[in-house]
């Protein structure tokens, strides 16, 4: 059975403008999905749709099979959420905010919560607003971990952390993906992490997925081509192609993003618009974003 | 271990962690009977998916470099002197591969390019 099921989705905030306008996405246990996308693609949207904290227009959402709208006790329970914008509240100290995750939380483990917070340095008698951001971000992480969640949901968990912060927050999820083996989905702008973390990386655009494929796909079957312009009609001749997910135009070249891998589309640019020397290659997260993001289809 | 990644570089991670191991095998950095980290103990020391860690163990094992047995940690396979002459010069090979392309794209015939390739390793020697 699938852990998170979104079928058909679709949510607008404003009449006519969609932030989803018919996603599907289908995660089984154990895996770990990086949802990309620009800001105001619709990632926080879409998360908090699974995690019953706001509704869809149409569409169905199941969550171990539930709908957490309808039993959002049961979900949430066996969620953990972590949140770049989320707020702890300020005037409790450390231990008085694990103790009251302990007690909604039947599964919590004191333990793992005594080694997160070691691990951390966090103090449990420290207040809240006196931590700083990357300590409120280790507390917020340990509580959403230490019930044991089977599915963990995070929205742009290292927003605005330092570097050592990220890396010890990528550190502790991974062994919670060893140890418990956590369906994991999160949101990141931080594409290293993505590329560290995620075993299937799903891309929204223009309120859709746009891409929906293992992270090794992505560096090994998908490619850039650089195509020197011609006197007229490269991009659009690109952007004919079935394969082609986007192309950007530049000074020098048009640059296009295919779904093959580069001797594949360096062949196929060949042979349908007979340009010889284009120079086709595999990229990075990074690179591949930019290029579809900042590009036309 | 000697197991760098670079998340960014647009090979695969997995791969990155096979090529290394072979590497440090050819190198003999790694020898027959030597124990690799757990999966587990690796992927969080290299900050990545412990399904990653795995892929690469699991392809290493197919591919006759590594050894698992029930119950104890994965070992670097015993090769033939034979064996470890060809796994030396496939790395080789592969880590040849760019130069190859670059000579091709800048029209370097190959006797040039293996005077050049002679002149590096002659006077490579002589910086030691």
């Amino acid at each position: 059975m699938d852990i998170l099921a979104l079928n058909d989705i679709h949510r607008s905030f404003e009449p006519g403008v969609p932030v989803l306008g018919g996603v599907d996405l289908a995660v089984e246990a154990g895996e770990v999905v990086g949802l990309l996308g620009r800001n105001g693609a619709g990632k926080t949207t879409l998360i908090h749709i699974a995690m019953g904290m706001l509704q869809q227009q149409r569409g169905t959402v199941e969550v171990f099979g539930l709908d957490p709208h309808r039993e959002p006790v049961e979900v949430k329970r066996r969620i953990g959420f972590v949140s770049e914008n989320q707020n702890l509240p300020a005037f409790l100290k450390v231990y008085e905010l694990i103790d009251l995750h302990r007690n909604l939380f039947p599964s919590w483990d004191d333990d793992m919560a005594r080694r997160l917070a070691e691990r951390f340095h966090i103090r449990p008698n420290a207040r809240i607003k006196a931590l700083s951001k990357g300590q409120a971000r280790q507390v917020a992480l340990l509580c959403a971990l230490c019930h044991k969640p089977e599915l963990l949901l995070l929205d742009e968990p290292a927003g605005g952390l330092d570097a050592l912060a990220r890396r010890e927050f990528l550190e502790t999820s991974i062994q919670a993906l060893s140890d418990t083996g956590t369906t994991i989905v999160f949101s990141s702008h931080y594409l290293s992490d993505v590329e560290r973390l995620a075993g299937r990386v799903v891309m929204l655009h223009d309120s859709k997925v746009l891409i929906d494929n293992s992270i090794d796909e992505l560096h090994e079957s998908f490619s850039i081509a650089l195509v020197p312009h011609r006197p007229q009609g490269t991009s659009d001749a690109l952007l004919a192609l079935p394969e082609c997910l986007g192309v950007r135009v530049r000074s020098d070249a048009v640059h296009a993003v295919f779904r093959l891998d580069p001797d594949d589309a360096c062949a196929l640019i060949s042979e349908k618009l007979g340009v010889t020397n284009a120079l086709c290659r595999t990229a990075g997260l990074e690179e591949m974003f930019i290029e579809i993001a900042g590009g036309e289809r | 271990m000697l197991i760098v990644v670079d998340p960014s570089s647009g090979v695969p991670v997995f791969r990155q962690v096979m090529d290394q191991v072979r590497f440090h095998i050819a190198s003999g950095l790694l020898a027959a009977g030597d124990e690799l980290p757990p999966t587990r103990t690796l992927s969080a020391e290299l900050g990545v998916n412990p399904m990653t860690i795995s892929k690469a163990y699991n392809l290493l094992e197919r591919d006759g470099v590594l050894e698992r047995r029930p119950g104890r940690p994965l070992v670097v396979k015993a090769l033939s002197a034979g064996e470890l002459d060809s796994e030396r010069l496939d790395q080789l090979r592969a880590n040849l591969a760019d130069g190859v392309r670059v000579a091709k794209q800048l029209g370097v015939r190959p006797d040039e390019a293996v005077e050049v390739f002679r002149d590096l390793l002659e006077n490579d020697d002589k910086d030691d």
